[in-house]
């Protein structure tokens, strides 16, 4: 096998963490079977939610502009769309991947070619980005596909439009990263990195937000909607016209059997290889070069007197259990793809949403035709919102759902410790309960302001939230003690590629969706509301950690560190 | 006082016993040394009597407190230094003692003594407000055997803890643990290496295959003789595998 295709393997299995080859001999197991099929069945359950989604999207918009006869925007608006998703995801991709860890050095001891190495780390970003664009032009040839009935070479130019259309905006992410990693050595560190990438997140965010909320006045006519959104004088319709992939793209799958859509088809190919060809050419020494330095921390000594006066001041005695806890916020927040993917929500989010009501004022309920919503609001629906939203916030960090496999490596030191599991387990739920307070008050305060709640309305938020999210944080605990994953060799899988996080994200929107829809169809008060999803989720919550200390104690002890 | 008996473990992913029947006890006041080559299952005993893995037979006594039956008590008096440094990259090494300091409750004068103490005899002082993932890799092995002696343990347990160690350290080390033993309490370190057995211990363990091959004093062992009389030499006829299968 060539150096660059054994390296490509080599980062895609350690980007995505799979599994690497049974031991010859070894049979599959009843259990492995079944954690496969539960597995493969999360995975089809979660693409069919965001291809669903995608669909709907796309045929809302496709109704749209058929009625003005202008469905053949849709295609347009697929290729811009796949271009800005993998734009913005290739971007935080490449550059939070730009340096993995250690293992670059040593590959870089190595006689590889840095095209070699620039070459597959290219690949192992492009596969995820790839699949996401896929995943969208797929959602669009479905809904154009059954109303149009296109020419079946549509369908090879639209797959080959999915596959191609990522590269050149992971291309440009490179082109951008790359000069700026090798000029500016203060970059070249992972927290610097993962400042930059959250703040890049949270603009992108609140671009899209702003932009969404531009394109989409709240008009009845579906028409006039999609006319906005990606009629000739919209904003995706301007992009797309002057951004010669998606245009080549659009032209090609217009006119699938037409010359001019093979030739569109053909210059696609050529301008999508181009880039990634320009970049691997001209910047992989300089890619190469640029990882040297990452793993160099600043490292202040101390002089003689210094370090005495150090020690008097530094060590000092704290309680077990606090001390414990502060370690779980250390491991989260030092590590930055923990931080970036668990806590940050709670601030993230807020923002995008805070950014939201600035644009919007309150446009939107003093409209004489939102009365009737306002007077949902007021009638106990606004409280139970508040509640979800702040309950959803306090939950999505994944600080529950992955604290062990987090700290797998951990694990032999810390049962060789004089501490129970049981505390040690219950150190993890009081960082989770933490946040989860925090996104519950961020969530709930938000929302009330958003909605113009008042201050009973907030609290009934409030109290259901902190009951709510407390609950399924000690349900993600539980599930990651009960089936942590323990093997992998970057701290992003142990969030990431975690089978729990999914499932509790999942979860948790099943739960209060389904919350939100009984205190719609019930017509429930905000002091019902606070009652039923207060009480209810504490009775649980007490229940469930009754016996999770036993549970944990006993799980801990089965795990072969 | 280490008193192993019967310990029995096979990792569920594995077919072969890692530990097989093992018995050895280590009294207060010696060096006690266990020998063996690489995957004899001297880190998987260790983790045995430290209380991080459940033997599937056999127990564990610290100071006569059985691990299985009151594991906190008997953790407490362990100082344990593991095979693995590479541990809490994220934490600064002030951080990391408070945390071990915390755990095993030490009192703050304490732990600001021994910190200091071991801290200059490892020339690691001047590193401590830094981060752990800065540390070279015998930076952080210091770093560990001096959390190890915070809690001033009964019974101190080593894994491999020459491995990595300038020959200045290793020479502090083995003073360390000259020092504890002569003050009657006992230490018991893991090594590949018959040399440094040979230099350090009272008594010593020779492990192969999971199972106990010799268990004595060095006289006892030298009694032995080996091919050419070395040492090194018997120690390669007791671990070798073509010979016990003739045996
Ligand atoms: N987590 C684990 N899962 C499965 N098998 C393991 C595990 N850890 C160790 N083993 C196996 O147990 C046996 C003993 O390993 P152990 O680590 O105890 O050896 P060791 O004497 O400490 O070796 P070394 O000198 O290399 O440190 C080996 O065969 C090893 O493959
Ligand atoms: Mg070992």
């Amino acid at each position: 096998m060539s150096v660059f295709l054994s390296l490509s393997k080599l980062y895609v299995k350690s980007f995505y963490n799979l599994p690497g080859k049974k031991a010859p001999g070894s049979k599959a197991t009843g259990k492995e079977i079944g954690k496969l099929v539960g597995v493969a069945a999360l995975v089809v359950l979660v693409a069919g939610n965001l291809g669903y989604l995608f669909v709907v999207m796309n045929l809302n918009l496709y109704q749209g502009l058929a009625m003005v006869g202008m469905q053949g925007l849709l295609l347009l608006n697929a290729a811009v769309m796949a271009t800005m998703l993998t734009l913005v995801v290739g971007f935080m991709t490449s550059l939070s991947t730009y340096y993995l860890n250690d293992m670059e050095l040593q590959l870089l001891s190595m006689p590889i070619r840095p095209r070699a190495l620039f070459g597959a780390k290219f690949v192992a970003v492009y596969v995820t980005e790839a699949a996401l664009s896929m995943f969208f032009m797929v959602a669009t040839m479905v809904v154009f596909g059954i109303k149009e009935r296109p020419h079946p070479l549509f369908y090879a130019w639209g797959t080959l439009a999915g596959l191609l259309l990522p590269l050149p905006a992971l291309a440009a992410s490179y082109l951008i990263q790359i000069p700026l990693l090798t000029f500016a050595r203060f970059l070249r560190n992972k927290k610097t990195i993962m400042i930059v990438g959250g703040v890049i997140g949270i603009l992108f965010g609140l671009g899209l937000n702003i932009y969404f909320q531009r394109m989409m006045p709240p008009v009845a006519d579906p028409a006039a909607r999609a006319a906005t959104f990606a009629g000739p004088g919209s904003a995706v319709s301007a992009m797309g016209r002057g951004y010669p992939p998606a245009m080549l793209a659009w032209r090609a799958m217009a006119s699938p059997a037409s010359a001019s859509g093979l030739v569109a088809a053909l210059m696609l190919l050529v301008a999508c290889a181009a880039g990634p060809a320009l970049v691997v050419l001209l910047l992989s020494g300089a890619y190469a070069r640029s990882l040297v330095g990452f793993n160099e921390a600043h490292i202040r000594k101390l002089s003689k007197d210094g370090a005495e006066a150090f020690i008097a001041r530094r060590l000092r005695r704290r309680r077990p259990f606090p001390t414990m806890v502060k370690r779980e916020f250390d491991m989260m927040n030092r590590e930055p793809m923990y931080l970036l993917n668990g806590p940050f929500i709670v601030v993230m989010l807020p923002l995008i949403m805070g950014i939201m009501y600035a644009v919007q004022k309150d446009a939107l309920l003093a409209d004489p035709d939102m009365a009737g919503v306002r007077a949902l609001i007021d009638g106990g629906m606004g409280a139970a919102l508040a509640g979800l939203v702040g309950a959803f916030m306090g939950s999505s960090t994944s600080i529950a759902c992955t604290a062990v496999s987090r700290d797998a490596k951990a694990l032999p030191f810390i049962k060789s410790l004089p501490i129970g599991p049981g505390a040690y387990l219950l150190a993890k739920l009081g960082h989770a309960l933490i946040f989860g307070a925090v996104g519950s008050v961020v969530g709930v305060g938000l929302i009330s302001l958003f909605l113009r709640l008042g201050a009973a309305d907030a609290l009934a938020g409030l109290a259901a939230s902190l009951a709510l999210s407390s609950l399924l944080n000690l349900a993600g605990l539980w599930l990651d003690t009960a089936n942590p994953r323990l093997e992998w060799d970057n701290p992003i899988a142990a969030m990431k590629q975690n089978p729990n996080a999914v499932i509790m994200m999942l979860g948790a929107m099943g739960l209060l969706g389904g919350a939100g829809y009984l205190a719609f169809v019930w017509s429930m008060s905000a002091g019902e509301f606070a009652l039923w999803f207060g009480l209810a989720p504490a009775a649980a919550f007490a229940a469930l950690l009754a016996p999770f200390p036993r549970f944990g104690e006993r799980r801990l002890a089965a795990m072969e560190g | 006082m280490i008193e192993l008996s019967g310990i029995t473990k096979t990792y569920a992913k594995s077919a072969v016993k890692a530990v097989d029947d093992l018995s050895v006890s280590v009294r207060d006041g010696e060096i006690f040394g266990f020998l063996g080559p690489n995957g004899a299952g001297k880190t998987t005993t260790i983790k045995a009597l430290t209380g991080v893995l459940r033997p599937d037979a056999g127990s564990a006594r610290i100071d006569g407190i059985d691990v299985a039956a009151d594991p906190i008590a008997a953790k407490r008096r362990i100082g344990y230094v593991t095979d693995n440094p590479e541990l809490f990259a994220r934490l600064k090494a002030a951080e990391y003692l408070n945390f071990v300091g915390d755990v095993y409750g030490v009192s703050s004068a304490d732990r600001r003594a021994r910190t200091s103490e071991y801290a200059t005899l490892f020339g690691i002082k001047d590193a401590l407000g830094a981060s752990i993932g800065s540390f070279s890799y015998g930076m952080k092995q210091k770093l560990l055997v001096t959390a190890s002696l915070l809690h001033d343990p009964q019974n101190w347990v080593l894994d491999e803890p020459m491995v990595g160690l300038d020959p200045k350290a290793a020479f502090a080390l083995k003073e360390i643990m000259r020092a504890r033993a002569a003050a009657g309490k006992a230490v018991f370190f893991s090594t590949h290496v018959m040399e440094v057995a040979e230099k350090m211990c009272d008594r010593l363990a020779i492990v192969n295959k999971g199972r106990i091959v010799f268990t004595g004093t060095l006289a006892e062992l030298k009694a032995m003789q080996g091919a050419d009389g070395s040492l090194e030499s018997l120690f390669l006829e007791l671990v070798d595998d073509s010979a016990e299968e003739s045996a």
